[in-house]
């Protein structure tokens, strides 16, 4: 993993307009996508994770967003390109997947005319060849008798089905890089092992980068190579998916692991549960973000921020004390690793 | 669809129905013998009954109404007893220039209501949108007569460019026929508009806010290109509501503009029938228009099948 | 497989734009209400003052000044009889007003008692919205002309007319919003325990449905306002010589080339005090009930001012 990264995002800082005041969502986030990887953002709702995502694209009006930082897409920073060049970037070189396939499809256009939209835009191919380069996108995206499909409308296909026709969408162009916001949450569960293993194989097939955001550690264990834990918008860890498994050093990232339910585990094994909820961010708590809810926090971590750490392993965290929670076999006893 | 037209027509059957019995019972809310007001009070009694039977008022009321109602039936709608004429010959005689009138209103104030709901959702929060919206709020506020009075002030007094009264036929060539229709039509159209534009701006506003319009971003369509190509297709629903029940504003707006305008359109028929008492022309045009606004309101639902997809499907 | 019960929204942020909306839409409230407030105080106190506002009588004929212009001893000039426009324009005020009120009571009190009547009684709704049906399908203000017709011009009968257009808009809304109460855990519960239908219905579920009585209210009387001054601008109305907005500007349209006043003061009136309604009303609607005014179609007859 010697080459250039594919994305590199570099002290990214999104601040929001509000009803309320302007709130930094994003604080300071660091990551990076190689080419052909997977890397997975988690986090609870309200981490950033997805407002991280969102300003890859620069999808919010401008008007009430300001970012700083950098997002390097094959070196060049997306924050500093015209809203032209942006739009060429979009649905082209990067697409997005998002959370609820039945609100995010047009209810009034034919899936075919949504998925030929962008290669109409980008690829400036005619009706007709858009339509039949629809209809093998379908076929790629597993959807049975894809030449009817093309002309039916979202309400008339399940959800699952949508959820392809989005991913449909987002591969039309050959993207670079395929973000995805909670792909699977609002799908049934094994709809969400189907969609998730089209995904992987797609990747594989087209060699393309994976922004997998998600909340669920089953989905990362499943598909992420490098893993990027958020909380209150900013990167608490970061490491390859097996290191941070069976080597959690966060408190937070343990926290999140221990509260997974497990099928196999003892009936009468309470659940761990992270004390406290996380804070609002109008309140950004002084010191480390995490330490009010934190049982090993001492004086420093209320005062004093700690730095994202990152050692010679590649592992970073943003911790005073890493390793400071004892993991158990956390990792071992989740059974993801079989 | 064809079924489902079909249940919608019969679903008409009682509407028209109650319909029938409430103009129906108009000549017998009258306090007084309706005949007898007719005629005036130097009438006698031999007079009166004669005209009461002439208007079959001496017969039992269940019988009126059965032989009112076959009359309408079969296109008898009675005899005007001032105009010496059928009702139904005096109603079509005047549909010309009310049609003339609302067609045109109505395409004034959609085209106008278009462009300034459209502007002000995409402009929401500016100085542009403050101006469509406090515009709006003037138009649906303001009576049309007064509208119509201030424009017959100012282009009677001031412009004299267009003429303020009267009317002329198709017959009489396209620009003397628009002519006396332009002031009339911008006083309805601007109405009209008022309140269409409201609702285009706040239908286009919620559709902005759904998911699908990220979609559309992130796919890299223009912002300017989503508003016609994703947002005004689907909020088009609730307009086609409003316009189509606008056409019951344009109609009722059509009998005051015609009377101040001097138009002699059905609305001044029914107006000026009012004061002779002629209340089988009331009740025939008011039937007959109330029968056209309920049948465009049923074109109007129909067309939301055509529009949007999802409501075809519930109702196959 | 969730690591947590965790909901599915969006971060805050991601509802920024409708956040917005709501808060402009709050703010604009605010300011609509207010200034709504501020119109109909005046309108109010124009009509309770009006006898002592002026030395004239809305009758009082003075064949000398007849088609003055606006002028100290005449505020709004005099009309065609040299009665003063102002002190006419005042009372046909307080005709707007109380004929505005009259139908906007009666309209709301019977058409609540249908409304509930109707979310209960399965055999009275269907007699009653098959009714109301019937009575939408007029164009609102050909049913009053054709009331005002049989009744003859009177301020009663146009309060009769103006009642029965809006009746139907108030039962169903009612109604609709009963329907909703009736299912609702209490409601079965106090059915569970015995009590009357009767005391159900009045104690318990119209006190819940009034909420957007109260915002329909307000265009109720706004729209009754300006179809009575259509009607008496159409001489089927308040009969002259009983002062009254719209036959003001019937009897202004004679002269409206040389007595301009005569249409442009009790024109101001007339758009003064819908206005005033129509804002307040947009503002009450915001402030009771934020979602309710992105519905989408909604009031028919109450918001189609449009005569």
């Amino acid at each position: 993993m010697a080459t250039k990264p594919l994305l590199e995002v570099k002290d990214l800082k999104v601040s929001l307009a509000t009803e309320t005041g302007t709130v930094v969502a994003v604080d300071g986030v660091t990551f990076h996508v190689h080419a052909g990887e997977t890397l997975g953002i988690v986090g609870e709702s309200g981490c950033g994770k997805s407002v991280t995502a969102e300003s890859i694209l620069r999808l919010f009006d401008q008007e009430d967003v300001t970012y700083s930082g950098q997002v390097l897409y094959e070196g060049t920073d997306l924050l500093q390109l015209s809203d032209r060049q942006m739009e060429s970037i979009r649905g082209n070189e990067i697409s997005m997947i998002f959370q609820d396939p039945m609100s995010s499809l047009n209810p009034v256009q034919t899936i075919g005319k949504q998925i030929a939209e962008s290669l109409k835009l980008h690829r400036g191919l005619s009706g007709k060849q858009a339509r039949r380069a629809a209809v093998e996108l379908l076929r790629l995206t597993g959807i049975p008798s894809p030449e009817q499909r093309v002309d039916e409308h979202p309400h008339e296909i399940s959800g699952g089905m949508r959820q392809r026709v989005m991913i449909a969408i987002a591969l039309a162009c050959k993207p670079k890089l395929m973000i995805a916001d909670e792909p699977t949450t609002a799908l049934d569960v094994t709809i969400q092992a189907q969609i998730l293993e089209l995904i992987g194989h797609l990747q594989a097939e087209t060699g393309m980068g994976v922004i997998m955001i998600t909340h669920d550690l089953g989905v990362v264990a499943e598909i992420c190579a490098r893993v990027a834990v958020m909380y209150l918008g900013q990167v608490v860890e970061e490491a390859g998916v097996d290191d941070l498994f069976y080597r959690p050093q966060h408190p937070y990232t343990i926290g999140l692991m221990r509260s997974i339910p497990r099928i196999d585990g003892e009936r009468n094994r309470k659940l761990h549960v992270i004390e406290g909820t996380v804070p609002s961010l109008r309140h950004v708590p002084a010191g480390c973000r995490f330490a009010p809810r934190c049982k090993y926090a001492d004086e420093r971590c209320l005062h004093r921020e700690p730095p994202l750490n990152r050692t010679a392993d590649g592992h970073a965290v943003r911790c005073w004390y890493p390793g400071i929670a004892p993991v158990e076999e956390e990792a071992h006893e989740l059974g993801i690793f079989g | 669809m064809g079924g489902y037209v079909v249940r919608r027509l019969l679903s008409l059957v009682p509407v028209l129905l109650v319909v029938a019995i409430v103009v129906f019972s108009i000549i017998h809310l009258t306090p007084g013998d309706p005949a007898a007001i007719l005629l005036g009070e130097e009438a006698n009694k031999a007079e009166i009954d004669d005209m009461k039977s002439k208007m079959g008022l001496d017969k039992p009321i269940y019988e009126q109404f059965g032989i009112w109602i076959w009359g309408v039936l079969s296109g008898n709608l009675g005899q005007s007893i001032f105009l010496h004429k059928p009702v139904t010959e005096a109603f079509f005689e005047r549909l010309g220039p009310t049609l003339s009138l609302t067609v045109i209103a109505q395409a004034i104030g959609v085209a106008l209501a278009l462009l300034l709901g459209i502007t002000a959702a995409k402009r929401r929060g500016t100085a542009i949108d403050q101006s469509v919206m406090s515009f709006s709020m003037l138009g649906i506020s303001i009576p049309s007569f007064l509208l119509g009075s201030l424009l017959v002030m100012l282009f009677g007094v001031k412009l004299r460019c267009l003429p303020v009264a009267g009317y002329q036929p198709l017959s009489a060539g396209l620009w003397p026929h628009l002519k006396y229709l332009i002031l009339p039509g911008i006083v309805l159209g601007v109405i009209q508009a008022a309140l269409i534009a409201r609702m285009t701006r706040s239908s286009i506003l919620d559709v902005l806010s759904e998911n699908f319009m990220k979609t559309a971003k992130a796919k890299g369509v223009k912002e300017k290109t989503i508003i016609y190509t994703h947002a005004l297709r689907v909020s088009f629903i609730p307009i086609l509501t409003v316009i189509g029940e606008s056409f019951g504003g344009l109609v009722t707006g059509a009998a005051v503009i015609e009377t101040l305008f001097n138009i002699p359109g059905v609305g001044q028929l029914i107006v000026n029938s009012i004061s002779r008492r002629d209340y089988s022309v009331i009740q025939g045009s008011v039937l007959l228009v109330t029968v056209a606004y309920v049948f465009i309101n049923l074109i109007v639902d129909l067309l939301y099948g055509l529009v949007d997809p999802r409501i075809r499907l519930s109702k196959k | 497989m969730a690591a947590h019960s965790e909901t599915v929204t969006a971060p805050t942020a991601l509802r920024r734009r409708e956040r917005r909306q709501l808060a402009v839409s709050r703010f604009l409230a605010n300011r609509l209400l207010t200034f709504g407030a501020v119109i109909l105080l005046v309108v109010v106190l124009l009509a309770a003052i009006a006898p002592v506002a002026t030395p004239y009588g809305p009758l009082q004929i003075d064949p000398v000044n007849r088609l003055k212009g606006p002028s100290w001893q005449h505020l709004f000039g005099t009309d065609n009889f040299g009665r003063d426009v102002f002190t006419r324009a005042v009372y046909g005020l307080r005709i707007s007003v109380a004929v505005g009120f009259a139908v906007t009571a009666i309209a709301s009190l019977i058409g609540m008692i249908v409304g509930l009547l109707s979310a209960c009684y399965s055999v009275l709704d269907a007699i009653f919205m098959r009714i109301c049906d019937g009575l939408f399908a007029f164009p609102s203000i050909l049913l009053a002309i054709s009331i005002m017709a049989a009744l003859g011009p009177h301020p009663g009968n146009v309060v009769i007319a103006l009642s029965i257009i809006f009746i139907p808009s108030v039962a169903r809304i009612i109604r609709s919003k009963a329907l909703v109460v009736r299912e609702l855990t209490y409601i079965e519960a106090l059915h569970a325990q015995g009590a009357s239908s009767w005391r159900i219905i009045w104690i318990h579920m119209a006190p819940n449905a009034l909420s957007p009585l109260i915002i329909q209210s307000t265009y109720i009387f706004a729209v009754s306002i300006l179809t009575e001054a259509s009607l008496s601008f159409l001489g089927a109305g308040i009969p002259s010589p009983s002062p009254s907005l719209g036959n003001m500007l019937y009897d202004g349209k004679a002269v409206i080339y040389n007595a301009w006043w005569m249409t442009v003061f009790p024109g101001s009136f007339l758009l003064l005090v819908v206005l005033g309604l129509n804002l307040f009303g947009d503002g009450l609607r915001d402030v009771l009930d934020p979602r309710a005014s992105r519905m989408k179609g909604g009031r028919r007859r109450g918001n189609k001012t449009s005569p």
